[in-house]
């Protein structure tokens, strides 16, 4: 669902030229980058219990101890040059503190896993990306910055995006739009918006260039229960 | 006659003066770089052009960590010291994260030839007929949860082989990562950002050094107290060495000049015996110095050091001379100075002989040691023969009756036949410890520990490799070919061997023009790679599960369609990187270089090489410490030699039985020198040897005035030598105290060996009773 070109190295295009026009080169990182911790603080905020609060928007609270959350999802990415938008489906497990494991099952499976340590993907047993976290700073103060909204502060997000903030708890929606102007190298997102009740259940990215991507979550369950020691291993991968 | 001669002296004298002054309202400078001293390397222009430019790109190369906990405050302060920089004009060529136009020129260069690159890994899976999983990591990009999904980039290149093989390109600084502008690593809470650039100068010129230490302060004092800043470049080496020079040179000079100054005062109780030695220093400092700029055109700064040392022991002759005083038999200046002039003229000649025999040497910086020194020793000389009797109001010093007595006991050691046993043991020990030293003896030509860097910058510097991954070894590898391809061809074959060494310790990485261009005949391959094992089996199955509308249309992999090319590239100047790798080849050829990051062993490195035709392993460290070596060992050389041609120019005096008695005060003192020094742990260096040649001469000196000591001379010739040696000792011997290893190796030596040859040299009293 989330595009990010397989290496931290900028200059990977992600745009042939066309018809004379020059590549735009790196234009998958900074938006792979955004929406990689995107994913992870969104869905992180499903494993905060949303609580009505005074404000009513947005997911608050926090679970504690070794609390998992599982669902499925739907992916339909919109892309120029392709007629029907290309959709996968599949399932999650989210464990606060440990990771998350983001599995496409349909039409092709790839398995992704992400933790503090970095990230990696694979398909059918062959790995097909990995990147340490060293060598994602931004991924970190992103990640710091969404952490820092789930917990109700909001000022940071403020400063790289406007937040709008509507609805009740029962149906919250957020719309966040870049400050700066999009640029395919820089900051390749024209808005996002999330929404959700109790859990986040749908998250829609606006590209540069008319491409979207929206993600639907459903079947969300919380358990107490921790990951099993499959998923431990796969988790545990990561940091390998 | 004696008048005219000084009247000429001092014309010649006045001529080298006003010769001197044109040079210094000229600018005068002296060269500072190491490169100056290497002998020429004739037939290997090329390699020497080659190896100048990337030794002096990399001296020019400065980077800077600025740390905080914050990342935007790290940030802040790196942009704000760049700037700080750039607008001083103190740097130049700051190295940036490329931007988006940058990118998107990268892409445009390498897009059409998108056909024939391949990242290795790909490559390597192609040539194991693995082209499936290609297809597998192209859908996973596509359908997983990151990834490359671009239906144009799709349509051009289905199996997205051209992003795997910009994503490998071979850029340096492989810890770095590029955060929103500017070169990043993050470490234990940390937030360094690179700041990398070229110094706008030399850095081993004194006002380039001056300026940019000042602005890079400057700038540093506004960023506050708790930003963190790690610097490396040879800037600031350089810069920490001529601190740490003022200050010993400071305190060292200043007790040297305070005690010598003192010593002449008070054995002497005038002031004539001082300054008429000082002039007699001058004078051969303005002479020498004066007659080599304009022989050389231009001096070595360690020339013009060792030079003046070399000169300094025109005081010696003064010394001489002022002794003759203390006999106190009320003789004229010039009946005084026929008494000492054999001595003298004697000393002169060998030393002269000493020095002329540096001349041998094919080394540069030894031919202006040895034209500075004989012209200034010469010229000191005449000063003192020509000058010091008019000058000299010449009144006895009775004074100095106990001074005498004490200096003569020493006669006494050498001459009571009661004290036999004891000089017996003297000589068992000093030939026990010479054995027992010249065992231990080990020689140390490292350039680095030579130069004894500052501490602090040595720790920045290991601090910055272990952030950075850069290693600052400024080893290479040098490709030269007949043309570019065949450079590149061989290039691909040195990267076989370093993949397999990178990543396991030995080495991190490397940066070499083929890693950017393939060659011809590997794009060639590549696209036939594809073409078997990706375009032909797997094409239309992968576009199905794709789902793309239109036919995709991939690049061709024909034989003959066109391959990118170095100079192409070069031309298009989307990747600069490519101008400090492709070097300005010499007649007929190309040369390139192979940049190296992160050597752990420097044999295992080297060795790729072996059997590759014309790669070359440069390592300038080494070459450095192998040129000290080579002046070491021929320094050793001429020492032997010269004292052999000491010998017969004695022998014309003493006869050859007389010869060698004078000879074997400084002889022993030679052989023994760098054995006692041993004895204590202390290696032999270039500079040991460099101290030797200055034993040897001084204590030729010694002995010949010894063996001239007769009649009234030898109550007095004993305290002129004490005297002299006492100088000597003050301003040599202290040098044994500096913190650079290289001052200190050649003050300790100075300090063994005056001591051996004063204690020896009453053995050259035997030479005339040998006669």
């Amino acid at each position: 669902m989330l595009r990010l070109i397989s290496s931290s190295l900028e200059i990977a295009p992600s745009r042939p030229p066309s018809d004379g026009g020059r590549p735009h080169p790196r234009a998958g990182l900074r938006a792979g980058m955004i929406l990689v911790v995107l994913m992870v603080a969104v869905v992180t905020a499903q494993a905060h219990l949303v609580r009505a609060d005074a404000v009513g928007t947005g997911p608050t609270g926090a679970i504690t101890g070794s609390s998992t959350l599982r669902g499925k999802f739907v992916q339909e990415r919109r892309l120029q040059g392709f007629q029907a938008p290309l959709r996968s489906e599949g399932r999650f497990m989210l464990a606060p503190g440990r990771g998350l494991i983001w599995q496409t099952l349909t039409p092709f499976a790839v398995t992704t896993v992400i933790t503090a340590a970095g990230l990696v993907q694979d398909s059918d047993g062959a790995e097909t990306m990995r990147l340490p976290a060293a060598r994602l700073p931004f991924l970190a103060k992103l990640y710091d910055m969404l952490g820092g909204a789930l917990a109700g502060d909001w000022q940071a997000l403020g400063r790289e995006f406007t937040v709008v903030r509507s609805g009740d708890a029962a149906a919250w929606q957020v719309d966040l739009q870049p400050r700066t102007p999009p640029d395919a190298a820089s900051m390749p997102i024209r808005a996002i918006r999330i929404a959700g009740g109790r859990f986040v259940e749908q998250v829609d990215l606006m590209k540069e260039g008319g491409d979207s991507d929206s993600l639907r979550f459903t079947g969300q369950t919380l358990s107490t229960a921790p990951p099993d020691a499959a998923e431990i291993a796969q988790l545990a991968g990561v940091g390998r | 006659m004696r008048r005219s001669a000084a009247a000429i002296l001092l014309l010649l004298v006045a001529l080298a003066a006003g010769y001197l002054g044109l040079r210094v309202a000229h600018g005068l400078s002296f060269r500072t770089d190491l490169l100056a001293l290497l002998p020429e390397m004739p037939g290997d222009a090329a390699l020497q052009r080659a190896h100048d430019t990337v030794t002096h790109a990399l001296g020019q190369r400065i980077m800077i960590l600025v740390g905080h906990p914050d990342r935007d405050r790290a940030r802040a302060a790196a942009v704000r010291l760049t700037a700080a920089l750039l607008d001083q004009g103190l740097i130049a060529g700051v190295d940036s994260v490329p931007d988006g136009d940058r990118l998107r020129r990268i892409g445009a260069l390498y897009y059409p030839y998108r056909g024939g690159l391949l990242a290795d890994a790909d490559r390597q899976s192609l040539l194991h007929g693995q082209g499936a999983g290609l297809a597998a990591r192209a859908l996973s990009q596509v359908f997983g949860l990151v990834g490359m999904a671009d239906a144009r980039l799709l349509h051009g290149d289905p199996f997205l082989l051209m992003p795997a093989f910009l994503s490998k390109l071979p850029v340096p600084l492989s810890r770095l990562t590029p955060d929103d502008g500017l070169l990043t690593v993050r470490d234990d809470g940390m937030t360094w950002v690179l700041v990398s650039a070229r110094l706008n100068g030399e850095p081993f010129a004194l006002d380039v050094q001056k300026r940019f230490i000042g602005g890079f302060q400057r700038a540093m004092a506004d960023l506050g107290a708790d930003v963190r800043v790690l610097k490396l470049g040879a800037v600031f080496f350089a810069d920490a060495g001529a601190r740490q020079a003022m200050a010993e040179t400071s305190q060292l000079g200043t007790a040297a000049t305070v005690g010598s100054v003192l010593l002449v005062l008070v054995v002497f109780r005038r002031l004539a015996p001082l300054w008429q030695s000082l002039m007699s220093i001058a004078t051969g400092i303005l002479c020498g110095l004066s007659f080599s700029l304009w022989w050389f055109g231009a001096l070595h700064v360690v020339s013009l050091l060792f030079g003046m040392s070399l000169i300094g022991i025109a005081v010696d002759y003064s010394l001489y001379y002022f002794t003759d005083l203390f006999i106190c038999d009320g003789a004229a200046p010039p009946r005084r100075l026929r008494r000492v002039m054999p001595g003298l003229a004697l000393g002169v000649l060998t030393t002269l002989v000493g020095y002329g025999a540096l001349l041998l040497a094919p080394f540069p910086g030894l031919h202006q040691i040895a034209v500075f020194s004989a012209v200034g020793l010469s010229a000191a000389f005449a000063s003192v023969v020509l000058w010091v009797p008019f000058l000299d109001r010449g009144q006895d010093l009775p004074h100095g009756r106990p001074l005498v007595a004490t200096a003569t006991a020493v006669w006494g050691f050498w001459e009571r036949p009661d004290v036999r046993p004891l000089r017996l043991i003297l000589a068992a020990a000093l030939v026990l410890a010479g054995i027992v030293g010249g065992l231990r003896l080990t020689v140390d030509d490292d350039v680095r520990r030579l130069q004894s860097p500052d501490a602090g910058l040595l720790a920045d510097q290991h601090r910055i490799q272990a952030l950075t991954g850069i290693s600052w070894s400024g080893q290479f590898f040098l490709v030269q070919a007949a043309d570019d391809e065949t450079a590149l061809e061989r290039e691909e074959a040195l990267a076989g061997r370093l993949a397999g060494l990178a990543g396991s310790g030995v080495l991190a990485g490397f940066q070499a023009p083929a890693g950017f261009i393939p060659s011809a005949a590997r794009q060639r391959e590549s696209r036939r790679l594809i073409h078997d094992g990706l375009l032909e089996p797997l094409l239309a199955a992968h576009v199905a599960r794709l789902g793309l509308s239109v036919p995709p249309q991939p690049p061709p992999t024909g034989d003959d369609a066109p391959v990118l090319t170095l100079s192409a590239a070069l031309a298009d100047g989307a990747l600069p990187v490519l101008e400090n790798l492709v070097l300005k080849g010499g007649p007929g050829g190309v040369t390139h270089a192979v940049r190296l990051d992160g050597i752990g062993d420097v044999q295992v490195v080297r060795a790729a090489a072996a059997g590759l035709e014309g790669v070359r392993f440069i390592d300038p460290t080494a070459d450095f410490s192998r040129l000290f070596g080579a002046y070491r060992d021929r320094a050793v050389g001429l020492l032997a030699v010269s004292a052999i041609l000491m010998v017969p120019l004695l022998a014309v005096r003493y006869r050859w039985r007389g010869a060698l008695a004078v000879m074997a005060p400084p002889v022993a003192a030679l052989l023994l020198t760098p054995a006692l020094a041993a004895l204590v742990g202390e290696p032999f260096t270039f500079f040991s040897a460099m101290a030797l040649i200055l034993v040897l001469s001084i204590g030729v000196d010694y002995a010949i005035f010894c063996a001239e000591a007769r009649g009234p001379r030898k109550s007095v010739t004993l305290l002129a030598v004490c005297l002299a040696s006492l100088t000597t000792l003050l301003s040599f011997g202290l040098l044994a105290f500096s913190q650079v290893f290289a001052v200190h190796t050649f003050g300790l030596t100075m300090l063994i060996g005056i001591s051996l040859s004063v204690l020896l040299a009453p053995i050259g009293g035997l030479a005339w009773r040998a006669r």
